[in-house]
């Protein structure tokens, strides 16, 4: 998908208020927007940026002022250790939708990276199926951003969702904790609980974004049903109407339910999402709202 | 019980051809459909147990019956099911319908017609709903206005448009067209209706053959009616400027009346006259009334009667024709007794020495010839030996007229006896030309046909021999009447009623070149018998009747009164029909059985349909509490999806 398609650049202007939130602190994870413990601050001139209301008055680049009249503010340019890490499901159960979960995905993504990095800090995207592909990392401001759409757009869908393994594979790989975004539907064959426990066991500080399409929870079709699953490839007979429908909807609910209470149990969020919502108000409302985002 | 638009073979199979559709489009519907999901974990759950829904073809069995029963429904609504025998009481009416000129006089209760209208609508009402009617107008023609109908709406509209025409009424037709379209068009035949005034022309009287099943809805009679039945208006033949006015007026009441009538030219009382006419008589009143110009000339009956319009007759007089006659010649007083004794002729006598060119009627050039020849008809007296437009062979003295030639119309019924010329100049005729009179050595007075037309006359027959002949006058009144044949053409107006009419030339009239022709110029078809020519209109207007020099102008605009009263048979039935006699009135079904149908189909929509729609779901209970602050759940608990769906693969 390219750039253009993806994410729009008045969208992205909007996003420069915001920072990604986290509720503890983790040593090497940076971020002057967030408490911490850690000690250290930049000190290399990074960029610019306009004056917002609230900012620190010894940050302005005064000369700028007196020559342009405008308020500039200077950014300097710190060196995270640990990034921000994101995981973004790209399953074939990722295609369903209108728009395609898939596509809701990558945008979300392009936009909490936008975010992480207008605050100078490091993202590291992480798509997964079965295992995880390969990761894209990127720091050193907003300019930054063309790459990780770059990126994001060049993803493409991959088989079924294994969350033990990909468990397994990202605590070894990653031993330091820090903040994880997951952006999936979660529908594993397998459970996606445990592993995401254990996850939140290992120390990380958990941020699950439930994407589902409308007919992934209220299924439009009435009758007798042919199913085949997207990932698996499993087919099921079904006699659907309106009482399997809300049966149906009960127990996807109930799914949702149970991962909520995981993210909470362990200090972590949730965030539930309809592919249906705008993208605007999935950041400015419901992400904000589960303090996966903040205005600094 | 049976159907009236189907019988029960076309029902079933056109049931089962619903029935068949409706099934495939059933199951073509129910049949199991594909599709992708993200998962299947949530299906399972949703999934009803297999005891309930195994293997079952048809899921929805009440919603395939209620369709069926529906179609079934509509069905029946369509073919009009009814109960009773289909036989009973169903019959097919005529109803004539009277529209005569008689059916726009008054009655005690108001115009004819409208009581007519009345009593057709009350019959209509009186019989049972499943009986059939037809409509027909009868006047001079019988025509149907509508076939065996049984929707009364229909019927009351074709009633409702009948009006009187302006013919009497041909009523052995109009029987004659009702028995026959019983006969062809009927199932039972029912009754003959005849509903009108009964009056019909006295030729018609004994020619009524009342049908058996003939029904008689008799209206009030209409007062005391007294009418023109013509107006006729020629010239007199011995003063072409005094018209000769006829009026014949007709009493159709059963008393003897006096009339008054009154007669007008264009607005303007010019006569009246009184006459008395016993029952039943016609008179003729005339009057003489002189005028040059043209105009409306108007006849009307000054006394009030029940039916005004027949007392009153138009004419459109056309105003008398002349043609312009110049005379250049030196010698106009030899001239004057010739043309002051035509009245159609404008003479003006000139010199030749004023001579200039003419360019309308006739001119005359007396012993004178021009530069340059007429451009209009033109009668040359002893024109100049060298300048003649005829050459002139030589001039002869004292010498006998030969003879005349009398088939032609310039010579006809002149003669003369031993008549002797002093001088006359003899012509060289060239082919074409018609000798007139001629010497023994020649033509003295040639004609020249074509245009424009040419007469020359080697003497001058007012200053000749022949001055103390009948011949002399004749001879210019033939040349006239040769050049200028529309002046001496006899018009004879009359205005008369529609309907037939009859007209009865003179013995000696050629026929050959007979012309009928109506307002449009278009020809109308007439019958000739010896020299009776029979022609008929059903509207009025004006015919003109074109035979040589003769036009008659008929100008029908008088109603056609008949003037009998037909008497129906003692045994006809007579009035409306109280309702108990006509039947019991059946009542539809159709209305009752297309409302269930279309019920049962929106029953089966809202219940099984898929149009239902599905009912919201509730909000994502946990997208709800996304903004909430985190919080561990009170209870959570691991639900196993049920084991009763069944894998495919």
């Amino acid at each position: 998908m390219p750039e253009e398609t993806l994410i729009d650049r008045q969208f992205l202007e909007k996003l420069e208020r915001l920072a990604i939130q986290w509720q503890r602190s983790f040593g090497g994870l940076a971020g002057g927007h967030n408490l911490s413990r850690f000690s250290g601050a930049g000190q290399e001139f990074l960029d610019h940026r306009h004056f917002h209301q609230g900012d620190d008055l010894r940050a302005v680049n005064w000369r700028a002022y007196l020559r342009l009249e405008k308020m500039f503010l200077k950014m300097f340019q710190v060196e995270p250790r640990v990034p921000v890490r994101l995981l973004l499901d790209t399953s074939r159960s990722m295609e369903t939708g209108n728009p395609r979960k898939f596509d809701y995905s990558r945008q979300l993504a392009a936009a909490l990276a936008y975010i992480a990095l207008v605050r100078l800090d490091t993202v590291a995207i992480h798509p997964f199926a079965e295992r995880f592909g390969e990761s894209f990392k990127c720091a050193g401001g907003r300019h930054r951003i063309g790459p990780a759409v770059d990126f994001l757009s060049g993803l493409s869908l991959g088989s079924r969702t294994n969350f033990e393994e990909l468990a397994r594979q990202f605590i070894s790989t990653y031993s330091q904790r820090g903040l994880v975004i997951v952006i999936s539907d979660f529908l594993d064959d397998g459970d996606a609980e445990r592993p995401l426990q254990f996850m939140a066991d290992f120390g990380h500080e958990l941020l699950l974004i439930h994407l589902w399409a409308e007919e992934d929870r209220t299924p439009p079709w009435d009758g007798e049903l042919e199913l085949t699953d997207l990932e698996s490839g499993q087919r099921l007979e079904v006699s659907f109407d309106q009482d399997a429908r809300q049966r149906y909807t009960a127990a996807f609910d109930d799914y949702g339910r149970r991962l909520q209470s995981l993210a909470y149990r362990t200090g972590g969020r949730y965030v539930g999402l309809s592919t249906s919502l705008a993208l605007e108000d999935a950041i400015f409302g419901s992400l904000m709202r589960a303090q996966g985002v903040a205005q600094k | 019980m049976f159907l009236l638009n189907l019988s029960l073979g076309e029902l079933l199979g056109l049931f089962a051809a619903a029935s068949g559709v409706l099934v495939a489009l059933y199951l073509l519907d129910r049949s199991r459909r594909r599709q992708a999901v993200a998962t299947l974990r949530f299906w399972q759950s949703a999934d009803r147990p297999s005891a309930v829904r195994h293997r079952r073809r048809i899921q929805q069995p009440w919603s395939l019956a209620l369709q069926l029963i529906s179609v079934a429904l509509l069905l029946l609504a369509i073919s009009q099911l009814r109960f009773g025998d289909p036989d009973a009481g169903t019959r097919d009416h005529v109803l004539i319908l009277d529209t005569s000129a008689w059916m726009s006089a008054r009655g005690p209760k108001g115009v004819l017609m409208t009581a007519a209208r009345a009593s057709a609508l009350a019959y209509l009402r009186a019989l049972p709903e499943r009986d059939r009617v037809m409509v027909i107008r009868a006047d001079a023609l019988a025509t149907p206005a509508i076939g065996f109908e049984s929707n009364r709406r229909v019927l009351a509209r074709a009633i409702a448009q009948s009006r009187p025409s302006s013919s009497a009424l041909n009523l052995p037709q109009a029987f004659a067209l009702a028995r026959r379209m019983q006969r062809l068009e009927s199932r039972q035949p029912g009754e003959i209706v005849y509903i009108g005034a009964g009056r019909i022309p006295r030729t018609d009287l004994g020619q009524v053959a009342a049908p058996p099943n003939l029904r008689l809805i008799s209206l009030p009679p209409p007062g005391d009616n007294f009418g023109l039945r013509r107006l006729t208006v020629h010239r007199a033949a011995e003063d072409p400027q005094l018209w000769e006015i006829s009026v014949a007026a007709h009493n159709y009441s059963r008393t003897a009346q006096t009339v008054r009538v009154g007669l007008l030219f264009a607005g303007a009382p010019v006569g009246t006259r009184t006459a008395t006419l016993a029952p039943g008589e016609e008179k003729i009143i005339d009057f003489r009334y002189r005028n040059r110009s043209g105009g409306w000339l108007e006849a009307r009956l000054l006394t009030a009667d029940s039916f005004p319009d027949d007392d009153r007759a138009t004419l459109e007089v056309p105003s008398e024709p002349s043609v312009p006659v110049t005379v250049f010649s030196d010698d106009p007083d030899s001239f004057r007794p010739v043309l002051a004794a035509n009245s159609w002729m404008q003479a003006r006598f000139e010199r030749p020495s004023a001579y200039h060119p003419v360019e309308s009627g006739i001119v005359v050039l007396d012993r004178f010839c021009p530069d340059s020849l007429p451009v209009v008809d033109s009668i040359w007296i002893e024109p100049p030996i060298n300048r003649s437009p005829i050459p002139v062979r030589y001039v002869e003295h004292n010498v006998a007229l030969a003879r005349w030639r009398s088939d032609h119309p310039l010579a006809a019924g002149l003669r003369t006896k031993d008549l002797r010329l002093k001088q006359t100049e003899v012509f060289a005729a060239a082919p074409g030309d018609i000798p007139i009179a001629e010497t023994d050595t020649g033509p003295i007075i040639l004609a020249r046909p074509g245009k424009p037309k040419m007469v020359l006359l080697g003497f001058h027959p007012e200053r000749s021999e022949m001055r103390y002949e009948l011949a002399a006058p004749l001879l210019f009144a033939n040349t006239l009447r040769w050049m200028a044949p529309e002046l001496f053409r006899r018009r004879e107006l009359s205005a008369t009623t529609v309907g037939g009419t009859t007209v009865t030339f003179e013995p000696d009239t050629d026929l050959a070149g007979l012309r009928v022709t109506a307002d449009n110029q278009e020809s109308l078809p007439y019958t000739l018998e010896g020299n009776t020519a029979r022609f008929f209109t059903a509207t009025p207007g004006t015919v003109r009747v074109q035979t040589g020099d003769r036009e008659l102008v008929y100008s029908q605009i008088l109603p056609q009164m008949a003037d009998a009263v037909w008497l129906a048979p003692r045994q006809a039935r007579r009035g409306i029909p109280s309702a108990s006699t006509a039947g019991p009135a059946n009542r539809e079904l159709w209305p009752l059985l297309a409302l269930l149908g279309l019920a049962g189909l929106v029953l089966e929509w809202q219940l099984y349909g898929r149009g239902r729609l599905p009912s919201a779901p509730a909000a994502h209970p946990a997208g709800r509490s996304e903004g909430m602050k985190p919080k561990r759940p009170r209870f959570l608990t691991r639900r196993r999806p049920p084991s009763t769906a069944r894998r495919a693969s």
